[in-house]
């Protein structure tokens, strides 16, 4: 009997090519970071085994859907989202700054999104998700 | 057979573009039970990695363009095992092709060396030492002496070579490209001091 059993990791390792799957940047910001699965994993508050289902997620929508859409992830791979945002936010800047095409449709609205979730300018923090004065349109 | 209540559910929230969680419930839900009728199909001797790096790509290749499958002709689980079964044919004749043109490309390398076989007078075994002994002549560097191993043993699979080279952490296909490059160029490498060695004996 064969001991081979399927794993999302090769599923997840041929998604990288998909710019609006989560793969990719994650796969560079692990490397940019220096971080093997079970640091990149701890930095997430999840399982290593929930690093393959969190790449196969599509990158988050721009403001105002950031929100809705980090929560939505977050709770599939069983994460606080308080942990999730800091590193969909480190993603987002990085395939920013190196211009990849499917960060151009995140860009503006995401950061404005995530600044909001680091604090005001008077150093005040929001709520963990303060989503009540976010307008979210219906499916738009 | 129609898509099922629940896989219409799942195309349904990938058409729509607004869950960012619907292919990876998908995926999660569907890839065990697709790579082991696909494993079935291929047959006991199919490449398990191909299998998978097939199921995988007709996953991809359906949540790039949800609109090609009609859920009112077929279940969505049939049409991905057809669509992977496709690629993994596609596949394995792909490799066939590259494996017919390495042994070729090597056997013309040892063409004029083999003057022991020929003669019948050195048993395989020597000639396997002989080899052994060329190849660390030509090859320096420990690593290229594993990959030449590697090709004289008609290891197919991408994992040895990925392993070997240090990049198994790249992306299939950027291995599959630099593997390739390597194997072509130390083929060569083999081709022309054999050949030379031919010349002078």
């Amino acid at each position: 009997m064969s001991d081979f059993a399927p794993s999302l990791d090769r599923l997840a390792l041929l998604a990288r090519a998909r710019p609006n799957l989560l793969a990719g940047s994650l796969a560079r910001y692990q490397e940019q970071e220096g971080l093997d699965d079970k640091q990149l994993a701890a930095r997430v508050g999840c399982e290593v085994e929930g690093l393959a289902r969190l790449a196969l997620c599509e990158r988050p929508r721009s403001t105002p859907y950031f929100v809705r859409d980090a929560e939505r992830i977050a709770d599939y791979i069983h994460v606080d989202i308080k942990r999730l945002v800091p590193v969909l936010r480190a993603l987002e800047v990085r395939e920013t700054l190196s211009g990849s095409a499917g960060a151009q449709r995140a860009v503006g609205p995401t950061l404005l999104a995530a600044r909001d979730y680091d604090g005001d300018e008077n150093g005040e923090k929001r709520g963990a998700f303060d989503v009540g004065n976010e307008e979210e349109p219906e499916n738009g | 057979m129609k898509a099922t209540a629940e896989e219409l559910g799942f195309h349904q929230r990938i058409l729509a573009r607004t869950d960012p969680i619907a292919f990876a419930e998908l995926a999660d839900t569907l890839y065990s039970s697709l790579v082991q009728v696909v494993c079935k199909r291929a047959g006991i001797q199919a490449d398990q990695v191909l299998v998978e790096e097939a199921v995988g790509q007709a996953l991809l290749d359906y949540h790039d363009h949800p609109g090609n499958y009609d859920p009112e002709r077929i279940s969505l689980h049939s049409y991905l095992v057809m669509a992977a079964y496709r690629d993994f044919q596609n596949a394995v004749a792909k490799e066939q092709r590259v494996k017919a043109h390495q042994v070729s490309l090597f056997d013309l390398a040892l063409q004029g060396y083999d003057i022991a076989d020929e003669q019948g007078t050195v048993d395989s075994h020597l000639q396997v030492e002989e080899l052994q002994v060329i190849i660390d002549g030509i090859f320096s560097d420990a690593g290229e002496r594993r990959i030449v191993t590697l090709i004289l043993n008609k290891v197919q699979a991408l994992t040895p070579y990925a392993q070997v080279l240090g990049i198994a952490h790249l992306p299939l296909e950027d291995q599959r490209k630099q593997v390739q490059l390597v194997k072509s160029r130390l083929i060569r490498r083999l081709r022309r001091r054999m050949s030379r060695m031919h010349i002078t004996q």
